[in-house]
């Protein structure tokens, strides 16, 4: 166990204190940062300024709570009507009777204007309309844009780190194979402690990428007011993209792992880990397809078959509510799927790490002896 | 005591050797505490394949490597110290860090693995170099790095393969004593290398292999009495084949004929010598380790 840890621990300091690390930390956290409050810049927000003449404000912000007002004084008309022609009002309310605007008024303010004056007046008049109950009978689709979003955005995320942090095991493997490290490392380590301390090692740091990414984005996000648009349970959602990275990145770096121990050097990485790639672009490619169609057939089923549901599955509840025994079930087989891959990956790397030369094949490596 | 026995390995054949290539095939040697045990051999003999095979990073086909009486295990071969042939270090990797890394890795505490460190930096004058990336280093200074990675523990064996190619020979003479320092104190040491005269100085006991087999060993005393003294005589311009019908062989370095000999009338061939030119030398000697080296893989 202690040369686990000392290998583990070797991995994390050697990125760490690498410029690539830290540089790439950074870019990470602006991007994140950027991302977070792109919503509401581009989105510009709903607020107008109104400006009153001999009048009454009316209590717009009460009918319409996401909507800022800002509401101005003038002491008459043509004050009013010059400020609306310079664009500093989007219009002007002249002695509770008249509307001036540059143009044609913007839809959603006209209708808000005339809906509450009518209110008020009546209200004036004695008159009480208990206003419409809004009774949704079909799925809550309040955060439907704000699930997407997140969606998006976690599947990006989770197949950068996982495609990352899976070429960083890959290329340390044929580092130790290729310059024969392993020959001095492994007459002091049993060979399952040098290929699970890298992976806990560079695991280690992908969850420092990731958790990193998560607080940042979080932190912007409320900090941007895009948060309020969050549905609820996102601490959740958190804890779970946090479990399947885990579980996502097990088993596929036990696999690059593996195929790396086939090949001595550098250069023959890519091509070795090619079929790996298309496995993780294949996952990435669903999953993608999946936060457009996070209730359809497709989405539901992947969510359950390793590896695709290491992706599928958290993006599916990020998009939309998935019940707690489904999630336990798909990580059930993941974990599985992981326990089989560490046993069979495990063998094919013990076998193959020093046999340098010519590449291997995994199959065969796996049925010699 | 380190006993190999009976080592054999066959390596699968390629296209062009369909049946496999035979690299041991039975070598058997034994190493006393506190011996130097030079492994010598012609390129390709085995000795590379003999000591992974002891370093458990190569399995055989079949034979036993046993330590202190018992299968050489796991947990023993731990304690043994390995350099091997081709060199392997983390090339960013600061030298001190690295030496200490691997001392953490053989069991070492942190403290005991900065010591070991700072003694071998300091043994095999590398200090000034402690906080170089490895890859900054002169390829000799490398080796000397390799070396204390095999050294940083402590180990109770040593098994070092060419541990002296590519040193200048003030760190020859630095490794020399290193190693020395270890045998005195009752470390076995096996190294292989292909500088014969280096063997002869510094080794108790020599193993020739050729072929995957073992084909001499011994003490350098004993190969050389196996060996017999011999008769060395230097002519100057002689005619060729003076030396006709007489035991023996003849090289020739310039206008120098040089008839070396095991056999022979001694009187008969110094007759014939005076004959045939000016004698410079003509005296017995003992084989040089190069000489026996020579005649046992012939
Ligand atoms: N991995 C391998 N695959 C196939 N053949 C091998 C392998 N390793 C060694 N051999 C063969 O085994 C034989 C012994 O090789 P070995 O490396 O032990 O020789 P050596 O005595 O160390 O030679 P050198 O002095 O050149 O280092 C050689 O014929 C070599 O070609
Ligand atoms: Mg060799």
């Amino acid at each position: 166990m202690n040369g686990l840890m000392l290998i583990a621990r070797r991995e994390i300091t050697t990125q760490v204190r690498t410029r690539a690390f830290v540089i790439g930390l950074l870019i990470t956290a602006a991007l994140v940062a950027a991302v977070s409050f792109l919503p509401k810049i581009m989105g510009g927000g709903d607020s107008y300024t109104i400006g009153v003449v001999n009048s009454q404000q009316l209590p717009l912000h009460t009918a319409a709570p996401d909507i800022e007002f800002e509401w101005r004084t003038f002491a008459d008309e043509a004050a009013a009507k010059q400020a609306v022609l310079a664009g500093d009002l989007d219009a002007a309310l002249v002695n509770g009777s008249k509307v001036l605007t540059d143009g044609e008024i913007d839809t959603e303010l006209g209708v808000l204007l005339q809906s509450v004056n009518r209110e008020v007046r009546l209200g004036a008049a004695g008159v009480s309309i208990p206003p419409l109950e809004m009774v949704s009978v079909g799925a809550d689709t309040r955060y439907e844009a704000a699930r997407t979003g997140i969606a998006t955005v976690l599947v990006l995320v989770l197949f950068m780190l996982l495609m990352g942090q899976i070429v960083m095991v890959a290329m340390g493997v044929v580092e130790e194979k290729g310059s024969r490290i392993v020959e001095i490392l492994l007459s002091s380590v049993r060979p399952w402690q040098l290929l699970g301390g890298k992976i806990l090692g560079l695991g280690v740091l992908g969850l420092i990428n990731l958790v990193t990414i998560l607080v940042v984005g979080l932190a912007a996000a409320s900090f941007s007011g895009l948060a309020a648009d969050f549905p609820p349970g996102i601490a959740t959602l958190v804890i779970a993209v946090l479990l399947w990275f885990v579980l996502g990145y097990a088993f596929f770096a036990t696999l690059s792992a593996a195929f790396a121990s086939l090949v001595s050097r550098q250069e023959e990485v890519n091509s070795v880990l090619t079929p790996l790639t298309m496995m993780i672009m294949a996952t990435y490619f669903v999953s993608f397809y999946v936060t457009n169609d996070p209730t359809g057939t497709l989405a539901t089923v992947l969510s359950y078959v390793p590896p695709f549901s290491s992706m599928v599955m958290p993006v599916r509840m990020a998009a939309t509510e998935v019940p707690l025994w489904q999630v336990g079930a798909s990580m059930a087989a993941m974990v599985v799927a992981v326990l089989v891959v560490l046993k069979l990956g495990s063998t094919v790397y013990e076998r193959a790490v020093l046999r340098t030369g010519a590449r291997l094949k995994f199959g065969e490596v796996l049925r010699a002896r | 005591m380190l006993e190999i026995n009976e080592l054999r390995k066959r390596f699968a054949g390629g296209p062009d050797a369909p049946g496999g290539k035979v690299a041991l095939d039975g070598i058997s040697f034994t190493v006393r505490p506190g011996e130097m045990y030079g492994f010598v051999g012609a390129n390709g003999a085995g000795k590379t394949t003999t000591m992974r095979i002891v370093m458990g990073v190569l399995q055989a086909d079949s034979g036993t490597v046993s330590w202190q009486g018992g299968p050489l295990g796991y947990d023993a071969r731990q304690r043994f110290g390995y350099m091997p042939e081709e060199r392997g270090l983390y090339q960013k990797m600061r030298v001190a860090e690295q030496i200490e890394y691997f001392g953490r890795l053989h069991g070492l505490s942190p403290q005991a693995a900065r010591k070991a460190t700072d003694d071998l930096l300091e043994q095999l004058g590398l200090t000034q170099r402690r906080g170089d990336a490895v890859q900054a280093l002169s390829l000799g200074n490398q080796q000397r790095v390799q070396l204390a990675v095999a050294l940083v523990h402590d180990p109770e064996v040593l098994i070092l393969d060419e541990p002296f190619s590519g040193l200048d020979p003030i760190a020859v003479d630095a490794l020399a004593s290193a190693l020395q320092e270890r045998c005195r104190s009752g470390v076995p040491v096996i190294f292989s290398s292909h500088q014969l005269e280096l063997v002869e100085r510094l080794c108790d006991a020599v193993g020739i292999v050729s072929g995957g087999r073992m084909v001499a060993t011994g003490t350098v005393a004993e190969l050389r009495a196996a060996e017999g003294n011999a008769l060395r005589v230097v002519v100057r311009d002689a005619a060729p084949g003076w030396a006709d019908g007489l035991p023996g062989t003849v090289t020739v370095q310039g206008d120098r004929h040089i008839l070396r000999t095991t056999g022979g009338d001694d009187q008969e061939i110094l007759r014939r010598a005076v004959k045939a030119g000016h004698v410079e030398h003509f005296g017995v000697e003992q084989p040089t380790l190069t000489e026996i080296f020579k005649e046992a893989v012939a």
